[in-house]
């Protein structure tokens, strides 16, 4: 009897949890979550497990539910967890974690390590960036240099306080200037502070456009398995519009690909990773276990090109890929902790998939006002209409109600041939899903549409003409500018 | 008629004020006579109004000093001090707002009657009371039931809410767009979202309702859509560089110098195209012909739209100064002189007399990518009364004796609707056929 402990609450890991739950090994799930998260409560109780209820990313606390439960393996679904050694406390104590060490999480945790060791390895899909331990020497560089740039926290705080401003435009560049260096404070002030785990403040990278993708892999550290490429939609509301959540949505498919992405672009997303698994490994001297995912974006510099990376699977796009996956869940952990992952067929259902968010209002930006509402769902008629669904920031209450947390509430996700099909059947389950206390839910009804992937089409046709050109001119990893009174400079980078 | 643009930004940090006036400079072309821009921030409405185009209107104090992430602006072929406010229009009860609308209202006549209040100023009392009352889409909606008119409207209130919604006929543009995670963009034209550095991403469809809140942007089509887009816009008002209602205005315009090229041919050396409107319907002539395109004027000042301008001198000054002619181009030849429109007759009068008696051209055959216009317009567009308009009187004969002309053609309504693409249902034809949209003689007989 195999006995798996899931860290984590939120859709992702519920996806995690019923992957395991469909392992032909039959596992015993168990969790450990701070919230009652319905959906893994149930598996749980299903599969003849059980959950502790705490601050699962604490490593005593994880590491005492894992012995509680005797366990075989950990799986741990976010990425603070891993951040505060989770992965270190239950390797010290002789149980295997699926999910890198701290020293190996630090490629997502600091931003500013991950670009700084794709630089020193070479890694192809870098870009130029600076860090800074202050927010005093981050004005000052604005004030003098920044022009289109993305302004980041330099250690990764849950998805919040990036800034990306093109600023294309001389006379709009004074009031952008001063976003850029209030947005600085910003970041030192709120988004930083309860961080102190490492030394840099903020970063201040290159700004690129083109469109956004994820390479999720999994990895035993020497061999890297690829996953079916999923892009996230960002902005809150419809047509790319309003303020960045975690990810309001997702597509995949058909297959490997996406429509905008081609098996070329592909194939050197997974170089990238792979060399930066390599790079960790060089630079730490500790082989990383668990999942990586590239944050990719399609860029006239370089074709693909990292934006972040994620030391875990993303969320919502796990749940784009998870139900799809034919291996079996316990067997590719069990590889992935014994380094066996050369022997793992990994394959997934030649399908397209659509994850849709549902939130309340008042997500992302006021979470205050989207918490406490109770939720219900229909979901026999979910199930009836072939679709799936993952719970998110839901606390299952004693009394059997369920509360939204504040966050996405859940996602659902449909599959089928073609995008804009597996878009219509997960569209027709949204009104499953309701507060019962009049507070609104909103969803993004464009992902997945015709319209918003021709968009995406078009975007990655205007991108790919130029990087393919730059390449033409082998100007691929440097610039060639004429300053005048300085002469020709050429920069590699 | 006017222009109007509102920019909201998911961030306080912001200060939205300068992108508005970038933004109304867009729009300068919808209304050169006067300009407003109200903010919002920290629960205070700021607005300031000055006559003149925009860089004329507002000082660099101006802008400095109207703080706010939020903010709407206007620009209005209305002088400041004519019968109507320029807008916005402020309330400050029950719910203090601001509003700016291109467009006009045409059942409030009665309730104006014996007041003091102007029409603009009756519709943002009006919606204030609702707000007061419902949910903002709700009272989007009991305003919306209300009014008969058309109206693309944008408000900002003391709550930190922009509204903004399209009559159901559509008949004045209004587009969307955003920036990145920072902010959204509701303009007439999709110039003004590219100018203030945004990405354009669709139509405000007629009925539509947008609400921005400093936690949501929720969109509701509140009426349904029966449009009637003003084929106007087409011909003359909107920028080439904008996307209306779909369409390309620079591609119907060059579709619209093509149907001139088949419906009435004519041999000729050159064609000239008058600044600036009518250059895209010579450029597609010539292209369709193979009679060469040549540059015919330079402008002198800074670019005027002479055919809204209020008075006939104005118009004068403005056609005289756009319009010095480059000899070589012209002298000699056989010319086909391409126009966007023709009103009065003036300006088109005064260029053929210009080529004629001063440089020598051997003919000049005038054609115009427009219908002949009769009538004025009920929505606000600045046409003369109709005992001014030459083609509501004169044949096309009488017409090119009066300019001057060896031959004069007008684009036949057929042809633009053609060159629209789309039914003739669709479209307010009302200034070529004098047949309005039913709302017309509905608020007619609301009184």
């Amino acid at each position: 009897m195999v006995k798996v402990l899931v860290v984590g609450e939120a859709s992702r890991e519920h996806a995690i949890a019923d992957a395991f739950a469909r392992s032909v090994s039959e596992p015993r799930v168990y969790a450990a979550m701070k919230n009652r998260n319905p959906g893994i409560t149930r598996i749980c109780e299903q599969t003849g497990g059980s959950y502790a209820l705490g601050d699962f990313t604490d490593p005593s606390f994880v590491a005492e539910a894992a012995q509680r439960f005797s366990v075989d393996f950990v799986f741990v679904g976010p990425e603070e967890p891993l951040f505060k050694g989770v992965s270190d406390k239950l390797n010290e104590l002789g149980i295997p974690c699926v999910g890198p060490i701290e020293a190996a999480a630090e490629v997502e945790r600091s931003k500013a390590f991950m670009r700084r060791i794709m630089w020193k390895y070479g890694v192809e899909g870098r870009l130029r960036f600076k860090s800074f331990k202050n927010v005093e020497d981050a004005v000052a560089y604005i004030n003098e240099y920044a022009e289109s740039v993305a302004l980041k926290p330099a250690r990764q705080a849950g998805g919040k306080g990036v800034k990306v401003i093109a600023d294309l435009q001389v006379y709009l560049s004074r009031e952008k200037r001063e976003v850029k260096s209030k947005h600085a404070k910003t970041i030192s002030e709120k988004y930083m502070a309860g961080y102190n785990d490492i030394d840099d403040r903020i970063l201040i990278e290159e700004r690129v456009e083109g469109p956004e993708y994820t390479l999720q892999a999994f990895t035993d550290g020497v061999t890297v398995k690829p996953m079916p490429l999923v892009q996230d939609n960002k902005n809150a509301f419809e047509m790319d519009i309003g303020p960045e959540t975690g990810g309001m949505g997702s597509i995949s498919g058909p297959g490997l690909l996406l429509p905008f992405i081609t098996k070329e672009e592909y194939d050197e997303s997974v170089r990238i990773i792979t060399k930066v698994v390599q790079a960790i490994e060089k630079e730490t001297g500790v082989k990383y276990r668990g999942v990586i995912s590239g944050q990719m974006m399609l860029t006239a510099l370089w074709g693909p090109t990292v934006i972040e990376f994620y030391s875990r699977l993303g969320d919502p796009e796990a749940c784009n890929v998870l139900p799809f996956m034919k291996a079996d869940m316990v067997e590719v952990s069990e590889a992935i902790l014994r380094g066996s992952l050369h022997k793992v067929k990994l394959e997934f259902e030649d399908v397209a998939t659509v994850v849709k968010a549902i939130s309340p209002r008042g997500y992302p930006d006021h979470r205050e006002l989207a918490k406490g509402h109770p939720v219900v769902v229909d979901e026999e008629s979910i199930r009836k209409a072939g679709c799936k669904l993952y719970y998110g920031s839901v606390d299952l209450k004693e009394d059997g109600v369920m509360v939204t947390g504040g966050s996405r509430v859940v996602e659902i996700v449909g599959a089928a041939p073609t995008i804009p099909e597996a878009e219509e059947k997960v569209e027709a389950c949204i009104k499953y899903v309701r507060l019962t206390d009049g507070w609104g839910l909103f969803h993004r009804s464009d992902i997945g549409t015709p319209t918003l992937l021709n968009r995406r089409i078009e975007q990655s046709q205007l991108v790919r003409e130029v990087y393919k050109y730059r390449v033409s001119r082998g100007l691929i990893g440097k610039t060639l500018e004429w300053i005048p009174g300085r002469g020709r400079i050429e920069t590699t980078f | 008629m006017g222009g109007v643009i509102g920019l909201y930004a998911f961030d306080e940090l912001w200060r939205m004020s300068r992108f508005t006036y970038y933004g109304l400079l867009a729009l300068q072309h919808r209304g050169q006579e006067s300009a407003g821009i109200s903010t919002y921030g920290k629960n205070l409405i700021s607005t300031r109004k000055a006559a003149g185009t925009v860089d004329k209107a507002f000082s660099e104090a101006d802008i400095s000093s109207l703080e706010g992430w939020a903010s709407i602006g206007y620009v209005s072929a209305e002088p400041l001090n004519g019968p109507e406010p320029v807008q916005p229009v402020t309330v400050n009860s029950p719910i203090r707002l601001t509003l700016c609308y291109d467009g006009r209202v045409l059942n409030l006549a009665g309730e104006l009657k014996g007041r003091r209040e102007d029409e603009a100023s009756l519709v943002a009392t009006m919606l204030s009371r609702e707000l007061s009352r419902c949910n903002p889409l709700e009272a989007v909606e009991e305003v919306m039931e209300r009014l008969i008119g058309v109206y693309s409207l944008i408000a900002l209130t003391e709550r930190g809410e922009m509204i903004a919604f399209r009559d159901p006929l559509g008949v004045k543009p209004m587009v969307i767009g955003s920036f990145g995670f920072d902010y959204g963009v509701i303009a007439s034209e999709s110039c003004a979202i590219d100018v203030v550095g945004a990405e354009f991403k669709a139509d405000v469809k007629p009925g539509e309702a947008y609400v921005f809140t400093p936690y949501s942007i929720d969109r509701r089509q509140i009426l349904p859509a029966r449009p009637r887009y003003c084929s106007y816009e087409y011909v003359y008002l909107a920028r080439p560089d904008s996307i209306v209602n779909e369409r390309s205005i620079y591609d119907v315009r060059r579709r619209i110098g093509r149907m001139l090229a088949e419906e009435c041919p004519v041999d000729a050396d050159v064609v000239i195209g008058v600044p600036e409107t009518a250059i895209p319907f010579a450029m597609a002539y010539s292209n369709a012909t193979g009679i060469p395109i040549e540059m015919g004027f330079m402008r002198t000042g800074p670019h005027v739209r002479s055919a809204i301008k209020p008075t006939q001198f104005e118009r004068l000054v403005g056609v005289q100064l756009k319009l010095n002619a480059i000899r070589s181009a012209i002298s000699g030849k056989r010319v086909i002189l391409i126009d966007d429109s023709v009103v009065r007759g003036n300006t088109t009068k005064n260029v053929v007399s210009t080529m004629r008696n001063r440089l020598g051209v051997k003919e000049v055959h005038v054609r115009i990518g427009s219908p002949r216009i009769i009538e004025q317009c009920p929505f606000g567009v600045e046409v003369p009364p109709k005992d001014e308009l030459i083609a509501a009187h004169l044949t096309d004969e009488e017409v090119a004796s009066v300019v001057g002309a060896d031959s004069f053609h007008w684009l036949s309504i057929d042809a633009l609707i053609k060159a629209l693409g789309c039914s003739k249902d669709q479209l307010c034809l009302g200034c070529f056929t004098g047949e309005y949209p039913e709302i017309v003689k509905e608020a007619l007989s609301h009184g």
